[in-house]
């Protein structure tokens, strides 16, 4: 009989075969190599980046100073393509910040232990990417400084919102996603900024930083309440990455257009995020990896297991590709046949080539274990997947509303510089806000690591004294 | 009186929970333990509860979830009712959107919030900060902190030496 023995070692602890940890490191040189950047006064290249990064902000802000000014008709909006490149740019800002929770939260509950080195990196770009999403709509309301008009306050006009449209549900949405991605962020920082004030090399830091870990000591009391706590908020986050892209896809699929109303939207939405943001997490993962010199926790396994998300969710993206043309052809509607029909062959036909070829081929390298683990063709296949979500976007927003029901009313699109200013800008702003990150954060939980290598330690010793005499198999 | 903590620096975290296990036995009360990451097995040397935290994460999210539905009902169909097409008022489907998403923020302010309070945060003048070298708790030493009375400390302190702590200092409330 094979019963399971608690005493001997299972085979194939993940632990140990799948080494995440590339050598034996001490958790004091871990506190220093992972914090050295921090530490470390910003070098030439950083600084470079640096005003290339401010240098697009100041764009983002002539932009949005013109959007202001003039008002929405400085943007290539028309009537019929009413929403565009400012609906485009809010979806896939949106959508990226989507793998950072994912990281984080759900990979939290399942115990991978490879998030624990990128999910820093993640959540930071979801903060930033949802901060960059959030200015669109903002912008798009035509008068910013009556946004509060969508939050129910007891107002003098006696009026509330109207609480059956989906873009109050996107306020909801958006804030609460913000909102309680910072604070997950921020807790999981507090034990790390903590170790960054202890190992600080100026009086200034060791101020700033005391400051910013609000008195962390690392009592077991607290530590014990914290991990309570983190995981309640992974579990919060979680059903975020599923709801919040849904609740942004409904603003389309609640309206009646040919192309938007369909049911096949949320669960599209959703994987595209998770697609599109582990993308962006690659992208800029591989350069900062090598900069930060945090090779030793971000292994290339970490790299194996993002491009099998990529490729998973590849998959899931070209079945909403599928999906939707296959119900236009099955509804017998001419409208949705005609708009799905004009997207392949129509005057979007280069984009829509462009976003097959981007999403759904592109992905198909990862198949090849050998090439997942290649960082020059995993950041440029993850660069050009970037490009094909964007791409999208793009194609979901303006090829229904530019081609709908009357033909008379057709019209196309062509973008400003003002549009083209916000999407750079922001780009730029979320590069800028990355750069920072990497110089004032902990970009890598230390704490994790080392508790993590401390269960690969116990993993270890464990075998070693259950170690069984060769060819003792039960 | 004041309180004093006596602290005492291990060098590993099973040094650590045998000294915290050891002076729970000799009947010393204020036991905390500092450690650069979360160590399973100070929490049970130190006898700590269970976290009530979810309890109030789920009360809270249906507090703000209820809140949420009825501030959708009252100002959609009672206060200020508007027909769209002649939809109902008050249809169930188009207010859960809103009702989820605050009840989860609603939770997970709570839970922040509640932590924060428990922290006792901000606090950034903790009397175990005096020590210079306390500066390695979250680094790689793994400290061991009783609070007692002035008279009992140097009790405490050959405890600790006792067990085999690197580094004991006394620190004192309110010294600075």
């Amino acid at each position: 009989m094979n019963t399971a023995d608690p005493q001997v070692p299972a085979p194939g602890d993940p632990l140990t075969e799948h080494p995440l940890l590339v050598g034996r490191h001490s958790d004091l040189e871990y506190s220093e190599s992972l914090l050295a950047y921090v530490h470390r006064p910003a070098g030439r290249t950083w600084w470079g980046l640096l005003g290339l990064g401010l240098a697009g902000t100041a764009v983002l802000a002539v932009a949005v100073g013109v959007t202001l000014f003039v008002g929405v008709g400085a943007w290539g909006n028309n009537i019929p393509v009413g929403w565009a490149f400012g609906i485009t740019n809010f979806v896939w800002w949106i959508g990226i910040g989507h793998a950072g929770t994912l990281i984080s939260a759900i990979l939290l509950l399942f115990q991978e232990k490879w998030r624990g080195s990128i999910n820093r990196f993640a959540e930071a770009m979801t903060l930033f990417a949802v901060t960059c999403a959030g200015l669109f709509p903002l912008l798009h309301l035509g008068r910013p400084w009556k946004f509060y008009w969508l939050v129910p306050y007891p107002s003098s006009l006696r009026a509330w919102p109207q609480f059956r449209s989906p873009l109050t549900w996107d306020i909801a949405a958006v804030g609460t996603y913000l909102t309680v991605s910072l604070l997950f962020w921020f807790l999981g920082l507090l034990p790390d900024l903590a170790t960054a004030r202890d190992t600080a090399r100026t009086p200034r830091a060791r101020f700033w930083y005391g400051l910013a870990s609000l008195g962390w000591r690392g009592s077991a009391r607290h530590w014990r309440q914290w991990r309570t706590g983190y995981l309640l908020l992974a579990g919060l986050a979680t059903p975020l990455v599923v709801s919040v892209h849904t609740i942004v896809s409904f603003d389309f699929a609640v309206a009646q257009l040919p192309g938007w109303h369909t049911t096949v939207f949320p669960p599209y939405f959703v994987a595209g995020a998770v697609f599109s943001g582990f993308a962006l997490v690659l992208t800029l993962l591989i350069p900062a990896r090598k900069a930060l010199g945090i090779e030793h926790v971000v292994t290339p396994l970490h790299l194996d297991n993002m491009a099998k998300v990529l490729l998973a969710t590849g998959w899931m993206v070209a079945y909403g590709y599928l999906q939707e043309h296959f119900f236009a052809w099955f509804s017998a509607n001419p409208y949705e046949q005609h708009v799905m029909e004009a997207q392949v062959s129509g005057p979007y036909a280069p984009l829509f080539w462009l976003q097959m070829f981007c999403n759904v081929a592109v992905p198909q390298l990862f198949w090849s274990a050998r090439l997942r683990t290649n960082v020059a063709v995993l950041w440029v296949a993850a660069l050009l997947i970037n490009v094909g979500m964007w791409t999208e976007r793009f194609l979901i927003v303006v090829s229904p509303l530019s081609m709908d029901f009357l033909p008379s009313s057709w019209a196309a699109y062509r973008p400003t510089w003002v549009d083209w200013s916000l999407l750079g800008g922001t780009v730029a702003f979320f590069g800028t806000a990355f750069l920072l990150f990497l110089k004032w954060v902990p970009p890598v939980p230390v704490s994790e690591v080392k508790e993590l290598q401390r269960e690969v330690d116990a993993s270890l010793r464990f075998q070693r004294e259950h170690e069984r005499p060769t060819g003792g198999a039960p | 009186m004041s309180r004093h903590w006596v602290l005492g620096e291990f060098a590993s975290s099973d040094a650590l929970v045998a000294a915290l296990k050891d002076l729970r036995a000799k009947g010393f009360e204020q036991l905390d333990a500092h450690t650069p990451f979360p160590v399973e097995e100070t929490f049970e040397a130190l006898g700590l509860k269970r976290s009530k935290l979810p309890l109030l994460a789920l009360g809270a999210g249906l507090g703000g979830a209820g809140f949420a539905y009825v501030a959708q009902w009252f100002a959609n169909a009672v206060d200020y009712p508007l027909d769209v097409g002649g939809r109902p008022l008050h249809s169930v489907p188009m207010n859960l959107p809103i009702t989820f998403e605050l009840g989860v923020l609603s939770a997970a302010l709570t839970v922040f919030g509640a932590l924060m309070v428990l922290f006792g945060f901000p606090h950034v003048t903790h009397p175990v900060f005096d020590v210079e070298s306390f500066r390695s708790a979250s680094v790689d030493g793994f400290w061991a902190s009783v609070a007692v009375d002035a008279e009992d400390a140097p009790k405490v302190e050959a405890a600790l030496r006792e067990l085999g702590a690197r580094q004991v200092s006394v620190v004192a409330e309110g010294a600075r």
